[in-house]
């Protein structure tokens, strides 16, 4: 067979093949264009799932005639002015979305500058360029595809359900929405509206938190901290939640490179390696980042759907987001989300919202089947005062200070109140089932789990021992020599300062190995080979040392577990009041090593409401 | 098979061998013990397919035959029986069960057929020789703390008994290492041992044998080839597989060049340390030696800046130094040494120091620093 140039409709074909995969692609192309387009309102329609209709509709700058007649030739373009790959401003480049689209749909194309008399319309029918003509459109540009894929029907063969076309785009669409906030997006697939989101107001930060309050939900924007660093001209801006605000996986984590929704390894590494201390492994906070910096710094390049790019320091970037994410972790303290108190109150509230005899009947004395296990009131009286005792005997003693606090005595409670105000946990009242204590705030009341809470409080400790302190290490009689590959063994060797930090003393051997001499004493005998192989893996997938440190932390762990007082644990007023001054004092004190909260707050206007009286 | 024993002697043997058998079995005749009862006596056996024992008791046989019962139940019941009891075991009928009869009390087990209790091939074994139970005691005490528990080092798992030589006397050497610390013991080589090829014998192996010879007097004769190990003594025989692997060449990391010398006094060195390593709350409770010219400063710290020191008298010539090491670790070691002081031989505080009996120089250990 001899050699012969592709046709151009063919080479569409093919190009299409790559950037047009399924209807979200040629939402995600359209989308980008509209914003490139400096649009302040994009409408996208979907007719089943993509496959009839898919139509964008702007109010950016349009096209004229001439502009609208080379905008549907490959690579044409007016996004390079000055054929300069190193300084990309904007989302798309490559001039192939319109002619690779038109290459396998039927594409229409109608556009209005803010100058021209009249729109323009130019229709591509499977590859077929129509002639431009005059059209009825407002300013801006509309652009309809209709019958995708009907010129390559093996791509329509693997088309999935409608939903699952509609599910990609909209999510597609909430990505681009997410780093816009200033532009007004709608997404209806024909029958209802998906996505209606109204310009967001306010300076960057607070518009963003609005945008993604919209889209992550209520939930997030309530648990947010919002992130603002800068390093050598690179900004890393957005959100993260509290860890207590978590997820069965990483599909609420966004990044944004110049307002380009990517994924990319790095940012979950990172995230890794900055919640590792809050989470338990297999789950995964909620954040959006939006990278800033200047375009000679990243290569967006790579793919035809650019959602992966490449930074020209990736450590760089990988430290910025760990330290900002790890400083603002650590500047929340003790707080744990809301969540945790509505999840409480959700389990509080009675079940039957049907109507108040429901709510009420139980209550009665004696009323119907639950007469029976209604506790007698002296028992219950008994049970309150084996409850309140320890911080009765330190009130009579006198040795808490104006402990005050004793529901008996309520005039020095009066004195107290302006220390009430000066703790954000209050002031232990009691301590129930010998497992969970109640202080009062200033307005509300705060229930602490004991050995939640201390635990962190001990494994905070320890950690801070170790940092300042360093690592032991104990010295191996017999080397052990790892094989890594030489990729492997490179990168385990060039960070060999970091590792003896970490209590991990190797050097190279040979080609392709490390010879290790000295182990972190911490961790006894234990797995010399296994350890620094999955550490050669996590530092080419993450660039970081996490197995190392998350195996010293998993031992601080076990340790301050069993170095904590337990649920079940009588303690008195001073002993109490003692941890949550402690719990203030700590960071991170908010979850558990688990994740888990350690403490919920209920506040005054929540108890009401479980009351009714809101 | 009927047969009728004396409590006091099945629950012997049954001790012994019911040892091996692991509590939680895939193929359940692997929890059970197998009978014997040719004339006049009765053989029980265990094994965990790795380790083999065998161990023979005299018993009153009625019509000879063989069962197997599970180990576990079966020790159980003879334990609580009353000492002096006479017990009578029939699996006569062929109901499939062994039915076990002692004074008022009755118990019916179920048995699995004896043919399909694996037996442990345990092949040619070309070397053989004797050991007095004493010495071989003595061997496995002292090298045992220092075998390893990591799996994935699967060949220090066990102690290296081998063939070797000291100031040109041949050696029957038994090492053990866990790659901080090594143990090395030594004993006159036994006639027969010479040209014995060097084993690994696997820890459980250790450490069942260590019980059943604890209260034996007279030899224990080893016989083994390079893959399966044999020890007979006193009516019971323990087959084990070694470990195959190769074991490190120990000889490389026993230092010889060590001059900072030090004499210390054993008991008194081992309480210090002790005292002294109570103060550090963490796991790898380091303690710090500093030496100057007839004193030693033990001294621990603790994460919260709490403290120790404690003054030992020792004898030492070489110029002042420092090292620490893990104190669990000199514990071990001075609990080995129980002859009056020890001697500490020292190069730097990264590399290996020898440690030794001042009175007794059959064994050595060495203990690599930790980095305080």
């Amino acid at each position: 067979m001899s050699i012969r140039l592709l046709s151009e409709n063919m080479i569409n074909q093919i190009a299409a093949g790559e950037v047009v995969e399924r209807p979200a692609s040629v939402v995600k192309e359209l989308v980008e264009n509209s914003i490139d387009a400096g649009a302040r309102r994009i409408d996208i329609a979907m007719e089943d799932g993509g496959r009839v209709l898919i139509a964008v509709t702007d109010d950016g700058c349009g096209m004229d005639a001439d502009d609208l007649a080379l905008a549907i030739e490959r690579h044409a373009t007016s996004k390079l002015p000055d054929d300069d790959l190193q300084h990309i401003g904007t989302l798309g480049f490559r001039g192939e979305a319109l002619p690779s689209i038109g290459s396998v749909a039927r594409l229409t194309v109608t556009s209005r500058t803010a100058v021209g008399d009249s729109a323009w319309s130019i229709t591509v029918d499977g590859g077929d360029k129509g002639a431009v003509h005059p059209a009825a459109h407002p300013r801006g540009t509309r652009v309809e595809v209709r019958d995708l894929f009907y010129a390559t029907p093996a791509r329509l063969k693997f088309m999935k359900a409608p939903q699952t076309e509609r599910n990609h785009a909209a999510d597609v669409v909430r990505r681009l929405a997410m780093a816009h906030p200033e532009i007004a997006f709608s997404f209806s697939d024909g029958a209802r509206s998906l996505i209606k989101l109204a310009p967001a107001q306010g300076d960057f930060l607070s518009a963003q938190l609005d945008r993604l309050d919209a889209i992550m939900g209520n939930e997030f924007g309530d648990n947010a901290l919002a992130i603002d660093a800068e390093r050598e001209s690179i900004r890393l801006s957005g959100h993260i939640g509290l860890p207590t605000l978590n997820r069965g996986n990483a599909a609420l984590q966004f990044l944004f490179v110049n307002g380009r929704p990517v994924r990319d390894k790095l940012l979950q590494g990172a995230v890794r390696a900055a919640y590792r201390d809050f989470l338990a492994h297999d789950r995964h906070p909620l954040l959006a980042l939006f990278l800033d910096m200047p375009p000679e710094l990243v290569d967006v390049n790579t793919h035809p759907a650019k959602t992966e790019v490449r930074f020209r320091d990736p450590g760089l970037v990988r430290g910025l987001i760990v330290s900002a994410l790890k400083h603002a972790l650590a500047e929340a303290g003790h707080r744990a989300s809301t969540t945790v108190s509505n999840m409480a109150l959700g389990a509080l509230r009675p079940r039957s919202e049907s109507g108040p005899s429901g709510t009420v009947l139980p209550l009665r004395p004696g009323g119907g089947a639950f007469g029976g296990r209604t506790a007698p009131p002296s028992s219950l009286a008994e049970a309150a005062a084996e409850y309140l005792a320890p911080l009765d005997q330190a009130h009579v003693s006198g040795t808490f200070g104006g402990a005050a606090m004793a529901p008996s005595a309520p005039a020095p409670a009066i004195d107290e109140a302006p220390a009430l105000e000066e703790y954000p946990l209050g002031v232990a009242r009691a301590q129930l089932h010998e497992t969970y204590i109640v202080a009062q705030t200033a307005n509300g009341i705060v229930i602490v789990d004991q050995h939640a809470a201390h635990e962190r409080l001990v494994y905070e400790a320890m950690k801070k021992a170790m940092t300042e302190g360093g690592v032991k290490r104990q010295v191996l009689l017999i080397p052990e020599v790892v094989e890594l590959g030489e990729a492997g063994a490179e990168a385990v060797t060039d960070r060999a300062g970091e590792l003896e930090a970490l209590g991990l003393v190797v050097e190279p051997f040979g080609t392709g190995a490390v010879m290790v001499r000295e182990t972190p004493a911490l961790l006894g005998e234990t797995d010399v080979v296994g350890l620094v192989r999955d550490l050669a893996d996590d530092l080419a997938e993450y660039d970081s040392a996490l197995g190392l440190e998350t195996k010293l932390a998993d031992v601080c762990s076990t340790i301050a577990c069993h170095g904590s007082i337990r649920a079940g644990r009588r303690l008195n007023g001073q002993e109490m009041n003692a941890l949550l001054r402690q719990m203030e004092a700590t960071p991170h004190s908010g979850q558990c090593n688990h994740g888990r909260p350690t403490y919920v707050e209920l506040k005054l206007g929540d108890i009401e409401r479980l009351f009714g009286r809101r | 098979m009927k047969i009728t024993i004396d409590r006091g002697l099945l629950l012997k043997a049954l001790t012994h061998v019911q040892s091996v058998v692991e509590r939680r079995n895939t193929i359940p005749i692997l929890s059970n013990v197998r009978f014997d009862a040719p004339n006049g006596q009765l053989s029980l056996n265990a094994t965990d397919m790795d380790i083999d024992i065998v161990e023979t008791v005299e018993a009153d046989v009625a019509s000879a035959g063989s069962t197997t019962v599970p180990a576990h139940t079966m020790f159980d019941i003879v334990r609580k029986l009353p000492e002096g009891a006479q017990i009578e075991l029939d699996a006569s009928g062929d109901d499939g069960h062994l039915t076990l009869t002692s004074g008022r009390s009755r118990f019916s087990l179920t048995c699995l057929p004896p043919e399909d209790f694996p037996v442990m091939a345990s092949g040619e074994l070309p070397h053989s020789f004797s050991v007095a139970a004493e010495d071989l005691r003595s061997m496995v005490d002292r090298t045992r703390f220092a075998i390893s528990t990591e799996e994935t080092r699967y060949y220090l798992n066990g102690i290296y008994l081998h063939e070797s030589e000291r100031d040109g006397v041949a050696v029957l050497r038994a090492v053990a290492t866990d790659g901080h610390r090594l143990a090395s013991v030594e004993l006159p080589l036994p006639e027969g041992a010479s040209g014995m090829p060097g084993v690994i014998v696997p820890r459980k192996t250790v450490l069942e044998l260590r019980k059943l010879i604890d209260e034996i007097d007279g030899d224990v004769s080893v016989a083994l080839s390079d893959t399966k190990i044999r020890f007979t003594f006193d009516g019971a025989v323990v087959t084990s597989k070694l470990i195959d692997g190769t074991f490190p060449d120990y000889d490389r990391v026993i230092p010889t060049g060590n001059d900072k010398s030090m004499e210390v006094g054993c008991k008194v060195f081992a309480e210090a340390v002790d005292r002294v390593s109570a103060i550090s709350s963490e796991k790898s409770r380091a303690v710090k030696l500093n030496i100057s010219k007839g004193n030693l400063v033990l001294s621990a710290n603790s994460p919260e800046n709490d403290s120790a020191t404690e003054e030992v008298p020792v004898e030492y010539d070489a110029g002042d130094m420092e090292i620490g090491f893990n104190s669990r670790y000199l514990l071990d070691i001075t609990q080995q040494i129980h002859g009056d002081s020890a001697r500490f031989s020292m190069a730097d505080a990264a590399s290996p120091t020898l440690v030794q009996d001042t009175g007794d120089t059959s064994a050595l250990y060495v203990l690599m620093p930790m980095r305080v």
